[in-house]
């Protein structure tokens, strides 16, 4: 036989197979196909959590000893330490403070840009690259910038002739959530400015276009136009926003360990100075903190939702 | 019958090379072995150098034993214990300081005394770790807490030291409200990493204050921190920081930079630091180490009014080694800790690291470029009568936790009257 003819038998072979539909896979197939990253997920999140959540009513003692306690953890963590309520208080600040400046401060630079300010590419990644560098260099940069002797912060106040004004930023307890906080801000301002720059240019530009011909100010096109379009993107910053605050640590672990005086402990550098530094192999009152945090979280990442959730569809 | 014959011939060669092959491996599996040892002090070239040439000498002296040393730095290192060692794993031998008691109580860590040739160590350190009537850990390390001094700078305040190297408290005021009227910095301190340095002023004063039986019962919760004399021993303390004594960067000031400080840049006119400021200090001047020609002297911490034991001193154990309870082959870790442990290992600590240690070791006359520092360092333990261990071996949980927040931070930087400091100290420490 001719190539052209076997050509032309294998085409009307082929037109005559049902469509295969790459969405309809048999059970053998999905199961090959989820099963790597199943394992991976149960054996790295679902287990540790539901671990975390055994150990938090248990005493963990050497050699796989366990000893159920009951809520014996939570009730000695909600009625007898103080170090916790303090770092709870110290977490509740720097979430909420730090998850409004992040999301509006972002907001603000994104608008600058997307008005075309002068420099705007450069300001762009000038902006950004914070978001590009490490916890680690990020606290240890600040740390040098704090410094009392040899800090820009204090070099820059001198300069300005508000040597009065001069401190040991991370060394007071008055300064040192405040400047870490700054610290953390500037991490991560550039983040939710490019998630709202990339809103910003994904607004439909015949309503824009029909507002500046209707006389709009720009302040008025801010409040009743975009702010309102970008509704669902502010939502979402402010829920990861504040979920990543909620669970601070590295920032804080690097830059001052909880310091001075527990100003800046936070729930998770407790959990883990209880874990690994108060000479002890238990696991379950930490465990307890951990769990109780995460209830806490969920709660209130519900009711920010429920609170913040578009009511009326806008249409455009 | 060929093929009979051809299948036979098969078969006994078969299990010939078997017998061969399985020959082989269990012999190489009885001597191939390889000793895990997880190590802090990975910054420190001549403690590095120190215990890789232990893992070579033993390596030697058993042919098919590997030493494999992964080194750390302290906090990951004690959290990657706290997480291997509850599962079962971990490596056979690891560093340890004595008062991590919880890996004792734990039984993480096994009794050396019928596995270590206990010849080879000083009694007085092996004290340390010995736990009910067993001992636990091989103490490398030894230190005294000394005050180390700029002879320059004291001469330039016009300070002379007596001959027993110890000013009296209102003498060592004086030093720094001295220092601070010409613009130098007394103490140079920080706690920027560490939670203990900022203590090393309050406990020395405590120690010979107290004398050694109540200091012990003060951090082990016997004794009020608002004992009178306690209380004195603060107020000079709290007297020292309104003098400006500790520098304005304090709080934040690291413990290697603590030493930069002291003998670079800025300057200061004093250090307190245990012995093994060595470590740091005694590499190159590139490397951040002391200049050749910095005039080091170590004073004695001051004599404290009506103190009960002035010629006291803090000695204490730094670095040991211990061996998992898990391990499965504890007579090959014993012979490594052994290998560290002889007289010459001994005799080298001590003239590479120029640092004591808790290993018996003949050394009379010091050579080498700072031979001077540790006849001086020898000197300066004339006559004085030791406490072994640091607060921090006898605090534990939230007592540590305050102790590092309070008598480390936040006291000597200024933040707390004596008042609060006792007050916050005997909340988490007194058990009275």
């Amino acid at each position: 036989m001719s190539i052209s003819g076997r050509l032309s038998r294998f085409a009307r072979r082929n037109s005559a197979r049902p469509e295969i539909d790459a969405r309809r896979a048999g059970i053998g197939i999905l199961v090959v196909f989820l099963a790597p990253a199943l394992l991976i997920y149960a054996g790295f999140t679902i287990y540790p959590v539901l671990r975390t959540f055994y150990n938090a009513f248990h005493a963990i003692k050497p050699h796989g000893v366990v000893e159920f306690v009951g809520l014996g953890n939570f009730t000695a963590l909600l009625l007898a330490d103080s170090i916790f309520w303090k770092a709870v208080s110290n977490t509740a600040i720097f979430t909420i403070v730090a998850t409004i400046v992040d999301v509006f401060g972002g907001l603000l630079l994104a608008l600058c840009l997307f008005a075309r300010a002068p420099l705007a590419p450069l300001l762009r990644v000038v902006w950004f690259t914070p978001v590009l560098m490490s916890y680690v260099v990020v606290g240890i940069v600040w740390v040098w910038i704090y410094d009392y002797d040899w800090g820009l912060a204090n070099a820059v106040l001198h300069w300005l002739g508000l040597g009065a004004y001069e401190q040991s930023w991370l060394g007071h307890p008055s300064t040192a959530l405040s400047s870490v906080l700054v610290a953390h801000v500037w991490k991560w301002l550039g983040f939710n400015m490019i998630v709202f720059l990339a809103a910003l240019h994904a607004l439909p530009a015949e309503v824009l276009g029909a507002a500046e011909l209707d006389n709009c100010g720009w302040l008025a096109k801010l409040v009743y136009i975009i702010i309102p379009m970008l509704r669902a993107t502010i939502v979402n910053l402010l829920v990861l926003s504040f979920i990543g605050k909620m669970m601070v640590f590295d920032l804080i672990w690097i830059m001052t360990g909880g310091g001075p005086l527990w100003s800046t402990e936070t729930v998770s550098t407790y959990v883990y100075k209880r874990a690994f530094e108060w000479n002890t192999f238990d696991l379950g009152y930490p465990s307890a903190i951990a769990v109780l945090w995460f209830i806490i979280i969920l709660a209130f990442i519900a009711i920010m939702t429920r609170l913040l959730r578009q009511r009326d569809r806008l249409e455009f | 019958m060929h093929a009979c014959f051809a299948m036979r011939s098969v078969a006994a060669v078969g299990l010939v090379t078997a017998a061969i092959l399985g020959g082989v491996a269990t012999k190489a599996s009885a001597q191939n072995v390889t000793l895990e040892v997880w190590s802090h002090e990975a910054d420190e070239p001549a403690k590095v150098a120190f215990r890789e040439l232990a893992a070579k000498n033993l390596e030697k002296s058993r042919p098919g034993a590997k030493v494999k040393i992964t080194w750390y730095e302290k906090n990951p290192l004690f959290a990657a214990l706290k997480t291997a060692l509850p599962a079962g794993k971990g490596p056979d031998v690891f560093y340890l300081e004595p008062d991590q008691v919880e890996y004792i109580t734990a039984s993480y860590v096994i009794p050396l005394d019928d596995l270590v040739n206990w010849n080879n160590i000083e009694p007085w350190a092996r004290k340390v770790w010995t736990h009910n009537g067993k001992t636990y850990g091989i103490p490398q390390e030894a230190y005294t807490n000394e005050l180390y001094y700029d002879k320059d700078a004291l001469k330039k305040l016009g300070i002379a030291l007596p001959a027993n190297g110890q000013l009296t408290q209102a003498q060592f005021l004086e030093v720094a409200k001295k220092a601070r009227a010409a613009g130098m910095t007394p103490i140079s301190q920080g706690v920027g990493d560490r939670p203990y340095p900022g203590a090393y002023i309050s406990g020395e004063a405590l120690l010979r204050k107290l004398g050694p039986d109540d200091y012990q019962k003060l951090f082990t919760g016997k004794l009020s921190f608002a004992d009178p004399r306690v209380v004195e021993v603060l107020k000079w303390v709290k007297e020292l920081v309104d003098a400006g004594a500790y520098p304005k960067n304090f709080m934040t000031l690291k413990l290697g930079e603590s030493h930069y400080y002291f003998y670079s840049k800025p300057g200061a006119v004093t250090l307190p630091m245990g012995s093994w400021y060595t470590g740091r200090a005694f590499v190159p001047e590139d490397k951040g180490g002391q200049p050749e020609k910095f005039p080091l002297g170590i004073m004695q911490y001051p004599a404290m009014d009506g103190g009960a034991c002035n010629q006291c001193k803090t000695s204490a154990i730094g670095a040991s080694f211990v061996i998992n309870a898990a391990s499965k082959q504890k007579e090959l870790a014993a012979a490594f800790l052994n290998a560290m442990s002889t007289p010459e290992m001994g005799k080298m600590w001590i003239e590479t690291v120029y640092l004591q240690t808790g290993i018996k070791a003949d050394v009379k006359n010091f050579s080498g470029p700072h031979a001077a520092y540790f006849t001086e360092l020898m000197d300066r333990q004339k006559g004085v009568t030791y406490f072994i261990g640091s607060p921090r071996d006898m605090v534990t949980g939230e007592c540590k936790d305050t102790f590092a927040q309070v008598l480390n931070s936040a006291f000597p930087g200024g933040l707390l009257t004596v008042d609060q400091a006792v007050q916050m100290m005997n909340k988490s420490c007194y058990k009275g």
